[in-house]
Order: C-alpha cells, then structure tokens, then sequence
C-alpha cells in the first residue's frame, strides 16, 4: 500500500464516502463505470477488480474476457454534482489483462505510450483543448424530427439567456470543484452552443479531464432540466462542435516549437510536427472525426476545416499557428482543429502527437502556409495550391485508416484492429438507414 | 652537470637516452649530481617526463632544486608525481607555492574534518556557522573565493597523491585514498555552497532562510571515489513556512547551481568536475532540488526499481547536516523494502543483463570497469547479495563496496577466502584505474594501448623502492588474471552457496540458511524456490563423483535456467536428465568441460516440454550440445542407408525393425528441434530435416510391409507413396501429419482383370498396413515418440475413394472428373517412397495436369470461392481470426493460396515456378517479376512467422496448437523461440499481428485481382 493509496481511504473514511466509482473508457470513447462500496477499495488497490471486457466495446476478445481494472490513486477526486448526502468519489483506471500487463485494448493506455515514445524523443507534449457542445431543451426532438435548443436567445445577441448563464456559471463551478482548471467559457455561434477550454495541462490528464469534463456538463444540464450533448453536428443550419486542440512540446522547460528569430517563431521542431500532421491528416480523420455524422460538421460549412493546409492565424486552416504574445516563447503552439467534441480524447491525441511525433523523426518538410480563405478557393485553384481533402464521409475516412502504417503502430495492432471492426460496423448499420432527408426528397419527386 | 652515462639512463628507464641527456645538461639543474639524479629518476614511473617537468618546475619554483638535491623520501616523491601525473605537476608549475606541499608530505591522512576546515578557511567562511557564508566583499569577489576554492583543492589531491604514490603498499592504502578523495569532494561542495550563499543572498534575500542540504551517491556517497569522476548528488531544500515555496525553490535551485558554477568555473584555475545531479527524482526533467515531502513522495508513489538501488549509496555529505540526516530517515527504509516490490525480481533479471551492455565493442577489451571481470562484475554481485538478504539482514548494509565485502563474509553469505579474493582483486582493479586517472586527471577506465603510458602506468602501481623497473606486459597480465578472478566470482558467490544447505561443504565454504536460500532462489525467478532447494538437494548430495561434479556444474546451471520462461520445470527437467543419465562417463564431464553444452541445455530445458520430454527418453541426445557437428541435419542418404542396415539386421522380425526406423525418426526430429532451439540451424532448414525424417522412416516401414505380405503372397503389384501438401512442399513442423495418396501398378505386362484386381487387393493391403506399421504402438514402446499419422483425406474422391488407385485409375479421374482445387492440391505432390518407375511416371501423368495451361476465369473464381469458403468454415467457432495462424487473416493459408493461384496462373510458361516449396516458388515469383519484392517480402515474411509461431507453439507445450498464445508465459515463451528478447512478449505480439495484417493486405489486394 503505498502513500497516495492511504489518502484514498483515508479521504474515503474521513468524507464517509459512500460509493467509489471505476471509470474507464471504451474504443469509442464512452465513460464506463463500475461503482465499489468503500470496503471494497482496498482490494482494487491491491488486486485490481475482474470483469467482463468482452461486454466493452472493442476492449478484448470474446473469448479471453476476463480483465482487471486497476484504480489510479492519483485521479481520486469526490464527485460534486452528487452533493454531501451522500458523497461520491471516482478514481480513472488502468486496465489490465489477468497476467497484470496493460491491456492493448484501453484507450487510455494507447495514448500513455505514445507519451512514452514522445519521452524517449526528449519531449513532453502539452494539450489545451476547446471544448463545444449544444444545450438542448431535452434530449427529445420536436415533432419535426429536429433537436430544440435550449437557449435562442444567444444566438442573436451578446446577451444570453439567464437559463444558459446559470447553467455555464454552475458547471464551470463544479469543474473547479472536481479538480479542473476552465480557461474561458463563451457561447458559440449556434443557438445553445457554448465553448469551454480546458487549461493547458499534460496530454493524458487532458484526456482524462474531458472526459470528466462531459459528465459534469451532462449532469449539470440534466440538474438544470436541459440536456448537452457533445454530437458533432446535431443541426444541418448551424455549426458542428470542435474540440480544436492546441497542443505544445517541451523539452525540459522549454518550449520546443519556439525559435525567436524564424517565421512565426516557429522551430524546426514545430514545423516537422505540422507537417506530419498534415501529412497523416486523412489516415488519422477516422479517429479524431469517428462518427457518421462528424462528416456532417467537417463538410458543412461553418469554420469546420475540410482540407488539409495550415496557416499562421487562419480560421479556414486545419492546422492554425495563433498569435501569442511575442514575449511568450512558453506558449508557442499549434492548433489542430480537425477533431470534434465527441472523438475518444486518448486515441484522437494520441494519432495528433503521434503524426506530428514522425514528421519529427523523418524530418518531413513543411508546405507553404495557406493566407487565404480555403473556403472561398476555387477546386482548381485549391489543386493549383496542392491542397488536397480530408475523407468525405466515414467510410473514405476508414479505407485510409485501414492503409495506415501509422495509426496502426500508434493505437497499436489490437486496438486498430477492433477500431476498424466497430467503424465498419457503424457505416454498414448508417448505409442501410433511409434518412428523412431521403424520403423528402424523392418520395414525391419520383 | 656532468652528463649520465646511457647505461646508467637506460638503467633508470628512459625511452629517449638523447633527448635526456641533453636536458641533463639544462642550467635549471645545475648544481644537482647527475648520477644521483639519475639514480632517483629510477623511482618516477615515467624517468622522462618526469625529469621535463622537474626542469619546468625549477624554473618557477627554486625549492624543486633543493628537494631534489636534498635526496631522500621528499625527493622520490616529488618524482614519482612529476612521472606519474602530467596533470599534477603541471599544477605545481601553475602554482609554484603549492611545492612545500611536497615536504609536508609525509603529514598523516587527511581527515574529513581537516579538509573542511582547509576549504572554508580558503572562502572566508565559518565552518562552524548554522549556514556557512563566504566573507565576500568588492576585494574578494564570488570569483576570487571560487579560484581559490580550486587551487586549494587541488593542493590536497596534490598531498594525498604524493602520500598514495609513495605509500609502502598501495593495495592497502587504495581505500583510504578514495575515502580522502570522498572527503575532499564533500568539503569542497560545502565550502562551494558558502559561496553560492554569499552570492544568492545578495541577490535573493529570502535565501537567508533557506537550508539545503547535499546528498551524494554512487561512489561519493559510499566514500569510494576515484581521482576525477563526476561526483553524483541529489539536493533536498527546507524553508520555514511563512515563505512562499516557489520563492523557496527559486532560491534553493540557485543555490544547487551556484555550487556547480563556482566548481566547474575555468578562470585563474580550471575547473574540477562535474556536480551531477541527474540520478534526481524525475532525472533531468526534475526540479534540481526538492523538499523532504517532495521527496519523499515521489519515492513513494513514482521511483523505479533502479533508483532504490542507487539510494543504496546515498548519504549526507555537505549543507544543513540535520536536514540530510532527515532525508536519510526517510527514504532509507523504502531501500530495504524494495526487494518485496513488485518487479523486484524483473529489475534484478534486468541489471544482470545490464552488466555487459553499453559497451561500445571497440573498448570492450579494455574496459577496467564495465568489461567482463571488471569492476561492475564485484559492484553488482556485491549489491544483489545485500538486495537479496539485507531486508532481513541489517549487518550487511554497508554502503562501500569492501565493507560490505566484509559483512557478508562476517555475516556468513560468502566465504573467508572468497571474500579475501574479491577484496583484493576490488582494490587491484582500482588502483590501476587510479593510476590511470591520475596521468592526466581524465575520467576514464580504459586500459591504455600504447606501450610507453603501459610502461610507466605499470611502475607507477608498484611501490617505490622496487630494484627492477617493471614492464607494461607485466601489469597487463597482472591485470588479465583479475578479471578472471573476477568473471568467476559471481557464480561461485551469487549459485555456489544455494547448494550448500546440506552438501558437504569443504572447510573455507560458508553453509547459507534455508530462508536465505530460498531468498536468493526467488529473487532469480524460481517461483517454487522450496522445491528447486529440494531438487538442488538431491543433485547434490552424497561423496560419489556424480555429485562431486553436479556442485561444480550446477551453480551455473542454476544462472542459465533462470534466465529461461520456466526456471522450475528447467531444474526438474534437468534432475530427471540428470537421474537417468549421471552414470555416464561423458554427462557431467561434458556438462563440466564445455560450457556451451551447460548452457544450451539450460536454455532447452527451461524453455521447452517438448524436447524436455524427449530428452528424458533418449538422454544420450544430451551428447550432441557439445558438438556442432552432430546437430547438422543427417543427409537423407546417411539415414537410408543406417534404416537399411537395421532391415537387413532384422528381416523378418517386422515389429522390431520398424520399431528401429522409427527410433531413427524419433532420433532426427530431436536432433532438429534441438538444433533449431540452440541456432545452429533456421526454420527452412528445420522443416526440411523433418521432411527427410518421415521421408526414411516411410521407406524403411513401406520395405517392411512389402516384405511382409509379398512373402505370403508373392507380388502382385508396384506401390507408390506420394507426400502432398506441407509434406510435399518439405516444410512441415513439430508433430504434423503426413498428407499422402497411393499409387499401384499390377506387376504383370498387360494384366487381365483378374490380376489388375489382386494387384488393388494387395496394394490396399500395404496402405493400410503401412500406416499401422508408422503409428501403432510397439513393444517395448517408443517412449517419447510422436508416431507419423499417414492423412489419406486428399485422395480423389476423398474418404469415399479407395487408399490406393492405379496410375490409369488416376489418368482416368484427373481427365473426367478432376474439380481445379484438386490440381491446386497437385501443386505440392512429390513421390517419397516405392517403386522409382512407377514414381517418374506417376510425375509424368500429373505434371502436365498441374503446369498446364492457366486455369480459366470460372476456375480461378471457383478457388476464390473455395478459399472465401475454408476461411469463414474452417476457422474453429469463437477463434480470433487476428491470432490464428493457419487460417486466420494473413496466416500460411492465405499465403499458401496465393502463390499456388499464381503457380496455376504462370506455371505453364515459367519452369521456375514448378516447385513444391512455398518459399522457394516466391523467390521464383520475384525472379519472374510476377511479385514485387515488397509483395513477396511481405508474405515470405508472414509465412515463416506463422511457420515458427506453429512450431513454438509445439517446442514450448509439447502439444500442437494453431493459435498464437494469449497467457503472457506461454506468448513470452513462443516469441523468445522467434528470435525475441526476454520479456518482450508485447512487443512480438504487435510484431506478428501487423505482419500478418500487412500480408493480409497484399493477399486481398492481389488475391481477387483479375
């Protein structure tokens, strides 16, 4: 038992807190949980928990599905949202086979290796996510099929609905409250969108905070009697929600994408990684955009990127070097704003670092930045600047994964492998689906 | 001054007589008698060095003459420095007033005390202050203190090396140089600190309140250190708590940096060396100093097993003495109990490796530390020794490296004479590097080349006084036999005790407890240490020259074991092999004489039930691991003719002739799995050396069954064996069938029915019989053996047809009825026993049929369908086609299907491609450039694999499975047989599922192209 163990059921004890919650993350990205009483803390510690991974997505196979969840002390942290009557605390867990080796299939072991592999370069990578969401009314739609957002008030005007600003004001509260540092927080675009960044902090305890972060804002909405939800692009007429990530390296303390005296005070460095980001771009979509519908955002227009270019300050880039402060080396960073709201925050992270992570190593050479709208180019102009797209829908993006040396060696072979399967999945169930959109169209016309 | 005759020169042991000579003549000397001086110069290790920098020296410093000219003790010191240290004497002429160091040479020992008092008196500090604080002022900078800090310490390396290189025995005085050389490091990076106080303070005030305290480790911490190595610290701060603890840090990190700055500083005096602080928490990523909680948090909850070792040498050496005394409170107990952590055992395996890596091979032969039998060897048995049994143990707990030689010696873990014979092969090995360093204070541990350095590096480990100069082929072989004292020391310290809770010790062996027995026997991976004492027990008991020799064998045995996936059924294996075979006069001879036989054995014992199994029959096999030859494949033509001999022994005794050809095939499978595990041989070479097994132990069953029923009734007919499918193709693995179809031919020219009917009648008979002769047991049984099972199913017809068809039956059938998988199947036929006419014709009638023209569209979409088909049936319910090697994604079907399409597709017109073998109608398919190399590459690639995963699967359990291993020891097992390191399991598994993926892609991408 070591010490952080001890304050665990110390903390436990002293707060009598009453559940224990395990959380895990399947392929996807969904929150699992598995709730401990207090008594039974101890021997997760020591022995780690078993359970059935085949009932998880995409975590083992049928056969083999015993599997151990192992608490991470150092995530404890007491559940707010569940108030004092009866305390509830969640700790993250790693996920291991029955010999105690980390299961290829948890996600959130997928993205520690590649913060491994980014250690032995000399690096540690940094992420600051911009997290966008829609509050809804209820999770039901109206009578025309369509989602009703909570908050249209907003969307005309600066001054938003005191429904939305309650509601935005209580979860950035419960956040502070659970441990996670909120940047900034500011209605979007759409009517019922809102933004929240997340501050910067190490990639993995990102992921995690999104993760934690989406379950505060779905409770707090619910508390509220609305409802959040994190799809990518729940309105046809409004914008999708991103999660554009800026994400940094340092070595040791320094920022290593910063060099005073080059264009943009981009390093080398940080211009290899942009350029193998961009040079993965397409193979690594089916990650960071992994539904049907994350097409939806990517070629709907809005600020959604849906080529593959970068650009110092520009909006209409994938890739975006934003302005900072001259004076700022530390805050040097580069912003990926393919990724959206409901993508598995360990695996998106992990191909984005692992991408840029090769154009460091093969030393790949950057194109030249984008100054232009890419939206408003032409095709052939777009051709002429050799901007190519990114996949069109789920299934051009799983046909490159699939040719993807690279996402396969940084998900790793069984997670790619059950990846695959479960997009695969998904397109054929949305293949077969005939839309409203659909019917409308042709049920009369033809 | 007269000059010295060139006897007299070359007498003293100068290399250049002229050049001497004519420096003899230098006015600097004037004065000094030539032949005393001379005479002198015979005790400095290098005479003409020496004798240049006297000279030099003279210039600057006057006295130099005095001494010289005085004679005397004073005299022969001042040379043997000047001959033995470039760098020391250059020092010297830097700074001329540190000669009266020379004649207070003689002064005692330095103690801690004293050096500390001489390096803070040197800054203008208060040694006796709570915060020691250099008087700094606008006359007496930061910089004067640090240059003088410098100077003064060199002053005292100066003094103490005059003391080593002059003390009557330098073996003895070897560690109280280094703890002088430990000491003074310790002072100076205190007074150091004094200085960087002074200067922090006036720039930070809050640093008044700050303490911190230095922590050294490795050799500084145990008081062992050489002349010039880096000098390894961890620094932890204390600040009251009204202040800010960023301030804190800010404060105290500017203190650690300002103890390096003033000590590397180069100006006025170079800097000494370096202060480094990487073995921190974190490493280099780290804070540079933490608090005590900070600490010691992260020793809690972070520290790898390594840095526990490391903390092993700490201790407090400089700053706030009560503040280091906490630290060691606090982490001291995390040391002891780290042998009970999980992974202690991994971290151990991990470090014996470590010994020998990381050398650079160009230096490996002249390493004095990290080279086999150098100084690591006795640090790191030393330090495992006290891991294994200082937890329970706390006698044994000495940070140096010769005292805890002695505790262990004292505490019974190693014998008087053992720990007599390391102690001193420890000091040798470190004087000799002392005196390497010393020449030029270089951090290095490397055995000079060139001869003059040998030379004088060979007079200068000796003691002065020596009538003889010594040469450097002297101290080389001197240096040689150490090392192998040394390479010797870890099996005979570490194993040779695990054997002596009860064998018969001779006087000088030490008898271990049964607990620390067992404690040692875990910490190597013997997961059942109780019962491995007890097999060691009876291996070793009892006067007969049998266990004489086992305890001579086995400390080693016990090494080598361990390091294999299963050390317990190793050792069991190896007592039952022992058992059965510790009569034979060559077992343990050849076990004692040959340590590559030893070692193979371990390996194989520990890492398969297979050929543990099989050895346990046939132990003579053991033999063959000391000799290369006798594990090359037997030539097909050698086995023939040794089945024949024993046919001919036995006719008409069927059941024990055949019962000796399958001895024989039995006999060349171990040969091969054997060969194969040690590496004498490849898996291609492997499955052909199995193939020519079954091949004569086919023939020699089929001569049997001939004779035995054409003796009844005469001969009616001509038989023919013919090998498909892996068999065909000569590359099948442990324990496979034999895929086979028969062939007859009546005897009689032009039969009539009557006879072409007998001639079917009998030929069935031989079938039948023949398959009963290879797989039926026998009396007495053959132990071990897994029988040839003939597989008849792909015969036309399949189980409906008769065993056996004429040639015209077969004519008949592959021109009416012949479906396109069943010529694919024809791809891999290849006659391998009975009549040699009926063979070459049986080729003629199927090689037109399986190279004819290329199969037509409706065919080749007929084998695609057949294949889509095999995949989704064939596959066993709830296999994960990822992990399946015949048949899954990418695995030898997928391949085998591919090159057989292209086979039936190109065959027609290139010659080349008309080949049983898989791997050879690849090489085909690239020469032809119907394959791109990558292509081809990619599924040779996933081929073999899956071929050595089979055959693992086989060596490791002894019993044949199709699907690569989940359970971690079974998986680590089957990629250590694929040429992977130990506990890289995780690694193969990524290994073998991307390319079987990538051959899965090749196969789809050109399987189904038209």
């Amino acid at each position: 038992m070591d010490r952080q163990q001890e304050f665990v059921l110390r903390t436990i004890e002293e707060r009598d807190v009453r559940f224990v919650r395990l959380w895990f993350t399947d392929v996807v990205g969904s929150l699992k949980s598995v709730a401990l009483a207090p008594a039974e803390v101890e021997a997760a510690f020591s022995e780690g928990l078993g359970f059935d991974g085949s009932s998880i997505e995409g975590l083992s196979r049928i056969f083999e599905s015993d599997m151990l969840l192992k608490p991470d002390p150092s995530t404890f942290q007491i559940l707010p949202w569940r108030g004092d009557e009866e305390p509830t605390s969640r700790m993250f867990c790693d996920i291991l086979t029955p010999d105690q080796e980390p299961a290829a299939g948890d996600p959130r072991n997928v993205l520690r290796r590649q913060l491994d592999a980014a250690a032995e370069m000399g690096f540690t990578c940094y992420t600051h996510p911009e997290v966008e969401f829609y509050l809804l009314d209820s999770e039901q739609p109206d009578a025309n099929g369509q989602p009703v957002p909570a908050d249209r008030a907003g969307y005309f005007d600066h001054i938003t609905g005191k429904v939305a600003q309650d509601l935005r004001r209580h979860t950035v509260n419960m956040l502070e409250a659970a441990g996670i540092s909120v940047e900034f927080s500011h209605n979007e675009v759409g009517p019922g969108q809102n933004e929240i960044d997340l501050r910067y902090a190490d990639a993995l305890t990102t992921a995690d905070n999104i993760m934690t972060f989406r379950t505060v804002v779905k409770e707090v909405a619910l508390a509220h009697g609305k409802f959040a939800t994190f799809m990518p692009k729940p309105f046809s007429e409004h914008p999708g929600s991103a999660m554009h990530t800026h994400f940094s390296l340092f070595e040791g303390d320094t920022n290593a994408f910063y060099a005073p005296n080059a264009e943009y005070n981009l390093s080398t460095t940080a211009r290899q990684f942009i350029a193998g980001v961009l040079h993965h771009a397409a193979e690594i979509t089916a990650v960071t955009n992994q539904f049907v519908n994350s097409y939806k955002r990517l070629w709907g227009g809005g600020e959604a990127p849906s080529h593959i270019s970068w650009g110092h300050n520009n909006r209409s880039a994938l890739t975006r070097v934003p302005l900072h402060k001259p004076t700022k080396g530390g805050s040097a960073r580069v912003e990926f704003r393919g990724i959206d709201s409901a993508a598995n925050p360990y695996l998106a992270y992990a191909v984005v670092i692992g991408a840029g992570l090769k154009g460091i190593q093969e030393g790949y050479e950057l194109s030249e930045p984008i100054s232009e709208d890419v939206w408003s180019l032409t095709t052939a102009e777009r051709k002429a600047l050799g901007i190519k797209p990114l996949p069109g829908t789920l299934h051009d993006a799983i046909r490159q994964m699939e040719d993807s040396e690279l996402v396969a060696s940084v998900l790793g072979e069984q997670v790619f492998d059950n990846f695959l399967r479960n997009k695969q999945q998904e397109w054929d169930g949305y293949r077969v689906n005939v839309s409203p959109y659909e019917v409308q169209q042709y049920l009369g016309a033809v | 001054m007269a000059e010295p005759a060139a006897r007299e020169l070359i007498a003293s042991g100068f290399q250049e007589i002229e050049r001497a000579q004519a420096f003899f003549q230098d006015p600097q000397l004037a004065g000094l008698d030539a032949g005393e001086l001379a005479g002198l110069l015979k005790h400095s290790p290098d005479p003409d060095q020496a004798l240049l920098l006297l000279i030099r020296l003279c210039e600057r410093a006057p006295s130099a003459r005095e001494i010289v000219a005085h004679g005397g003790e004073c005299a022969v010191g001042l040379l043997r420095l000047l001959g033995a240290s470039q760098a020391l004497g250059e020092f010297l002429i830097r700074h001329p007033e540190c000669i009266e160091v020379v004649t207070e040479a003689r002064r005692e020992d330095a103690s801690a005390q004293d050096l500390r008092e001489v390096f803070f008196a040197a800054v203008d500090a208060d040694a006796e202050a709570e915060r020691p604080t250099a008087a700094l002022s606008e006359d007496f900078t930061a910089e004067d203190a640090g240059l003088r800090l410098r100077v003064a310490y060199r002053r005292e390396i100066l003094a103490l090396a005059l003391r080593d290189l002059t003390a009557e025995d330098p073996l003895a005085y070897q560690p109280l140089a280094s703890r002088q050389l430990a000491d003074a490091a310790a002072g100076v990076i205190d007074a150091a600190l004094a200085v960087a106080r002074a200067e922090v303070q006036a720039r930070r005030q809050e640093a008044e309140q700050v303490d911190l305290a230095v922590i050294g480790m490795g050799k500084c911490g145990a008081r062992e250190l050489n002349y010039v190595s880096d000098v390894d610290v961890i620094f932890v701060h204390a600040a009251p708590d009204g202040l800010d603890a960023d301030a804190a840090q800010t404060a105290a990190v500017d203190l650690a940096a300002g103890i390096s700055k003033v000590l590397g500083s180069a100006r006025g005096e170079p800097g000494l060396w370096e202060v480094d602080a990487n073995l921190r928490p974190e490493g280099r990523d780290g804070p540079l100093s933490r608090t005590l909680d900070s600490h010691r948090e992260y020793y809690a909850r972070w520290a790898h097993g390594w840095e526990y070792q490391a903390l092993l040498k700490a201790r407090p050496i400089a700053g706030h003495a009560q503040l280091g005394a906490d630290y060691m409170a606090a982490v001291e107990p995390l040391v002891w109990q780290s042998s009970t952590r999980e992974g202690f055992v991994a971290d151990v395996q991990a470090m014996r490796r470590r010994v020998y890596d990381n050398i650079p091979a160009s230096h490996a032969d002249r390493e004095i530390k990290l080279g086999r039998g150098g100084l690591r060897d006795i640090e790191f048995t030393v330090q495992l020794l006290q891991l294994v049994h200082g937890r329970v143990d706390e006698s044994i707990r000495a940070k140096d490296t010769l005292t805890a030689i002695e505790a262990l010696q004292v505490g019974e873990y190693v014998s008087s004479a053992d720990a007599e014979q390391m102690s001193r092969a420890y000091r040798q090995l470190r004087l000799i590097e002392h005196r390497i360093q010393m020449t030029n204070m270089r951090r290095t541990h490397l055995m000079p080349e060139k001869e003059e350095t040998l030379r004088s590096l060979a007079n200068a480990v000796r003691p002065p006084g020596e009538s003889r100069r010594a040469t450097g082929e002297e101290l080389v072989s001197l240096w040689r036999s150490t090392a192998r004292d040394v390479a010797g020391f870890h099996e005979r310290i570490f194993y040779r005790p695990l054997l002596s809770t009860t064998a018969v010790l001779s006087d000088d062996e030490v008898r271990l407890s049964a607990e620390a027995a067992q404690a040692r026997l875990s910490a190597l991976g013997y997961s059942d240490a109780a019962g491995a004492v007890r097999h060691i027990e009876a291996l070793t008991s009892g006067v007969s020259r049998r266990a004489t020799l086992q305890r001579r064998v086995l400390p080693a045995m016990l090494g080598w074991l361990a390091d294999g996936v299963d050390p317990d059924g190793g050792l069991v294996a190896f007592r039952r092999l022992s058992d059965s075979l510790g009569k034979s006069p060559w077992y343990m001879t050849m076990l004692r004489d040959s340590s590559v036989a030893a070692e193979r054995l371990a390996t194989i014992l520990s890492g398969s039930r297979f050929i543990a199994d099989m050895l346990e029959h046939s132990p003579e096999a053991a033999k063959w691991l000391g000799d290369d030859a006798e594990l090359k494949p037997r030539s097909f033509e050698a086995l023939w003719t040794e089945v024949q001999n024993s046919l001919a022994r036995h006719e008409g005794e069927a059941e024990t002739a055949v019962r000796l050809v399958r001895l024989i095939r039995l006999r060349e499978v171990l040969r091969t799995a054997v060969a194969e595990a040690v590496g004498v041989i490849e898996v291609d070479a492997a499955g052909r050396a199995l193939a020519e097994a079954d091949r004569v132990a086919t023939l020699g069953a089929l001569r049997v069954a001939e004779e035995e029923i054409f003796a009844g009734e005469g001969q009616k007919t001509r038989f023919l064996v013919v090998a498909m499918g892996r068999q065909g193709g000569r590359e099948i693995g442990y324990g496979s069938d034999m895929d086979a179809m028969f062939v007859h031919r009546p005897v009689a020219e032009d039969p009539s029915g009557q006879q072409q009917a007998e001639a079917a009648q009998q030929a069935q008979k031989l079938a039948q019989r023949l398959r009963q002769l290879l797989s039926a047991p026998v009396k007495p049984a053959v132990r071990g053996e897994y029988p040839l099972q003939l597989d008849v199913d792909l015969r036309p017809e399949g189980k409906s047809g008769p065993l056996s068809r004429s040639l015209e039956s077969y004519e008949e059938y592959y021109h009416r009825w012949m479906e396109v998988w069943e010529r694919q199947a024809l791809l891999r036929a290849r006659p391998v026993a009975g009549c040699p006419q009926l063979a070459e014709d049986f080729q003629a009638l199927i090689d037109p049929i399986r190279y004819g023209p290329a199969p037509t569209a409706s065919q080749v979409r007929e084998i695609r369908r057949i294949k889509a088909r095999v995949e989704s049936e064939r596959l066993p319910r709830g296999a994960d086609p990822t992990r399946h090697v015949k048949l899954g994604r990418g695995g030898l079907s997928d391949v085998e299907w591919m090159v057989q399409l292209l086979q039936l597709q190109h065959a027609h017109e290139v010659p080349k491609l008309r080949t049983t073998s898989t791997l050879g109608a690849l090489n085909a398919l690239i020469d032809e450039q119907i394959l791109g190399p990558y292509d081809a590459g990619v599924l040779a690639e996933a081929w073999t694999l899956c071929t050595r995963v089979r055959s693992g699967n086989k060596i490791w359990s002894g019993r044949l499975s199709d699907v690569l291993p989940t359970a971690r020891r079974d998986l680590e097992a089957v990629s250590r047989w694929c040429g992977f390191g130990p506990g890289q399991a995780s690694e193969f598994e990524e290994h073998y599922l991307r390319t079987t993926r990538r051959a899965r892609q090749v196969y789809e991408r050109l399987f189904y192209e038209d």
